[in-house]
């Protein structure tokens, strides 16, 4: 057999940069908590990163938390010490593994998770949400804020809610200035804003280039990777930066010739949280078929900054409560059909696919009627699956690889192929 | 004339299929064991035993169902999905749906004019409404699965099987039975209960006729009988309806050989 040649350099830089602002951020972490660095919790949709940075605290997102240790393969026994408490088999993997881990002490390969000094839920679309900053809240007795973001049913955010939002962020204002002893420095928030909106326009010009013909992005299985900086580093120089660094490294592979499968067979639009215990191995069903996955929609639970949104300085509250508003999660159901839609044809997608989590009653509640109407609205291939984000026991690999693999050949078979050899399969 | 070859390997049982100008010259079917490998030799050989054939007559073998890599004597590997299509296509050349209600899982296959596989669903990774949800069901009745076929007529009453375990369905039917009921509105009871999640099923690919029902399940003669009254329309059941994914696979090993995707 050839020995596999080596990736080109310029393949591994960012992937490289990625793993190092991880570790560092967990590495910082560990050492985080108390009055000197005080550690407030955030979920990920509509989370207002900037204001508490701004305050000096640090930012733990159980979600990652969460998601990072599911693809480091060790979510089950905190999922299992949650349900061991009286968790249900139904409750969101996320929630069981991280009252799970809280419970056992916060370790994980990755580092130490420190308690919360104050708890932030933004409650963007997802009632789940609520419960659990309340359980931590009731673990802990550190302060809760509650953030009520009024969901989206209209494609743009209405003025009074606007102005709801608002008014809740001055009174956050008021509760960190209360908790810090420090006074709100507007200043530095239209500074970190600032750092912020070029960390989004990098982004955004990465997820553009999924329009490329072939793509050489993988807008799912690799942008849920870069993702983090948008997501947890927003506002620092760190995360703008990553995005030079990753534009600079699409830019390469288009000049070189370099995708992220050799053949780009199919394109597709995905929806949907990844099943992180079993990652790769989804990742890998994809990849045998030549499928790339040209646009999606989980990616942007942070923030749908590819629709034109991006943090303002000259408006900072005001632009921050747009933000929380247009948590993906939070939209209504027509308009994430409408996003998938556009992306449908922005992407020239062949085929949307739809991961469905067993466990989730927010993001994936009605995406069976959504697979059906996208089928009759855009007359494209839809396919459902369902295993869980956290909960490696409702990976069943076989079932699933069965029905993908009877969805791209029957794709496949419409333009004319015939069955693939054994050797292939 | 090419000989090919279909060896469907599914979660309970291997079937093989032989092909020749259009017909089905040779068949078998055995419950699969722990040795895959050897139970689609075992099937492919029975197949040519049946039909007075050599191996070496044979052109392709294409391999399908659960087990498909495990036809490694076969040349090619396609989903028992686009096998079923396939396979009621050529059986029924008007078939717009298949229902293939097999050992453990149940499939609603929509089906275009040329037997290509428009849109799917698949029951979830529980057995409820399966071929394996009937066996148990009718040992807790104390039957086989084979002797209930006709037993649900006349039926008076049927019961109310729970239709979403397998494991709660037992227990439910072992408690009618204490009960005194009956056992023909029992089994009424059980195939409503497996129609209506097929419903389900078939509803979200979209029913229209014709409809192919295949598999183990489609050969006993009270599921046909309800599932068509719950249709409305008669549905179409070959002889041959536990070869459909063998024979799919077959075709589309011709195919190949012909160097066509007509
Ligand atoms: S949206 Fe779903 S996955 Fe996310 S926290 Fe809510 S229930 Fe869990």
């Amino acid at each position: 057999m050839a020995a596999a040649k080596p990736e080109p350099a310029f393949l591994t830089t960012a992937r490289d940069r990625q793993r190092e602002m991880v570790e560092q951020y967990y590495s910082d972490l560990a050492s985080a908590g108390g009055p000197k660095r005080p550690v407030a919790y955030m979920l990920v949709g509509g989370n207002l990163t900037e204001i508490v940075r701004s305050f000096g605290f640090e930012v733990v997102f159980p979600e990652i938390v969460a998601l990072n240790c599911a693809i480091k393969h060790v979510s089950l026994p905190n999922i299992l010490h949650a349900e061991s408490q009286g968790y249900g088999l139904d409750v969101c993997g996320y929630v069981k593994n991280d009252l799970g881990l809280q419970e056992l002490g916060g370790q994980t390969p990755f580092g130490r998770i420190p308690p919360p000094d104050l708890l932030v839920c933004s409650f963007s679309g997802c009632y789940v949400y609520v419960k659990w900053w309340e359980a931590l809240a009731e673990k802990y007795g550190c302060p809760l804020f509650m953030l009520d973001v009024p969901y989206m049913r209209d494609a743009e955010p209405q003025a009074e809610d606007i102005q709801y939002l608002v008014t809740q962020l001055n009174e956050f204002i008021a509760l960190l200035e209360k908790i810090t002893g420090r006074s709100f420095d507007l200043a530095e928030l239209r500074k970190t804003l600032a750092r912020s909106r070029k960390a989004e326009q990098g982004w955004v010009d990465y997820l553009a280039s999924g329009k490329h013909r072939p793509s050489p992005i993988e807008a799912y299985f690799e942008a849920v990777f870069y993702m983090f900086p948008i997501n947890v580093l927003r506002g620092t120089d760190v995360a703008a930066d990553f995005y030079a660094t990753v534009n600079e490294e699409v830019r390469a592979r288009i000049a070189e010739g370099h995708y992220p499968v050799p053949e780009e067979k199919f394109r597709l639009v995905v929806e949907g949280v990844p099943p992180y215990p079993s990652y790769r191995t989804f990742w890998d069903f994809f990849r045998k078929w030549g499928a790339v996955s040209v646009a999606a929609t989980y990616p942007k639970v942070g923030g749908l900054f590819d629709r034109g949104f991006l943090h303002d300085p000259a408006r900072p509250l005001e632009s921050i409560a747009e933000y929380s508003l247009g948590a993906y999660v939070n939209q209504s159901w027509p308009l994430r059909r409408q996003i998938i839609g556009e992306y449908i044809r922005d992407f020239e997608a062949d085929a949307v696919l739809i991961h469905g989590i067993k466990s989730c009653r927010s993001f994936t509640a009605g995406q069976g009627d959504l697979r059906d109407r996208l089928i009759h609205d855009h007359g494209i291939p839809t396919l459902y699956i369902e295993s869980d984000h956290e909960d490696p026991r409702y990976f069943a690999p076989a079932q699933i690889k069965n029905r993908m693999d009877a969805f791209f050949e029957s794709l496949d078979r419409r333009r004319g192929s015939v069955p693939l050899p054994v050797v292939n399969a | 004339m090419t000989l090919v070859a279909g060896v469907d390997i599914g979660s309970t049982t291997a079937k093989c299929a032989l092909l020749e100008a259009g017909e089905v010259v040779g068949k078998s079917l055995a419950p699969v064991g722990v040795e895959l490998v050897k139970d689609a030799e075992r099937a492919l050989e029975q197949a040519l035993a049946e039909a007075g054939r050599e191996r070496r007559e044979v052109a392709v073998v294409t391999g399908t169902g659960y087990g498909r890599f495990k036809v490694k004597f076969g040349q090619f590997a396609v989903t028992e999905i686009g096998c079923h299509a396939k396979g009621a296509h050529y059986l029924f050349p008007a078939t717009h749906l298949v229902l293939d209600i097999g050992g453990q899982d149940t499939k609603a296959i929509k089906v275009d004019a040329q037997g290509e596989v428009v849109d799917f669903a698949m029951n979830d990774k529980c057995a409820a409404g399966t071929g394996r949800f009937l066996d148990v069901c009718a040992a807790a009745l104390g039957y086989d699965v084979s002797e209930i076929g006709t037993l649900s007529q006349g039926a008076r009453r049927p019961v109310k099987v729970t239709n979403t375990c397998t494991v709660f369905a037992e227990s439910e039917v072992t408690s009618y039975v204490a009960r005194g009921k009956d056992p023909r509105d029992i089994l009424a009871g059980l195939y409503a209960g497996i129609v209506s999640r097929s419903l389900s099923l078939m509803q979200r690919v979209g029913v229209e006729p014709e409809v192919t029902f295949t598999g183990g399940v489609s050969k006993n003669e009270g599921m046909v009988r309800t599932l068509e009254q719950r249709l409305g329309f008669k549905v179409n059941v070959s002889p041959l309806s536990q070869y459909v994914g063998a024979i799919g696979a077959a075709l589309y090993g011709l195919e190949r050989t012909e160097g066509t995707s007509a």
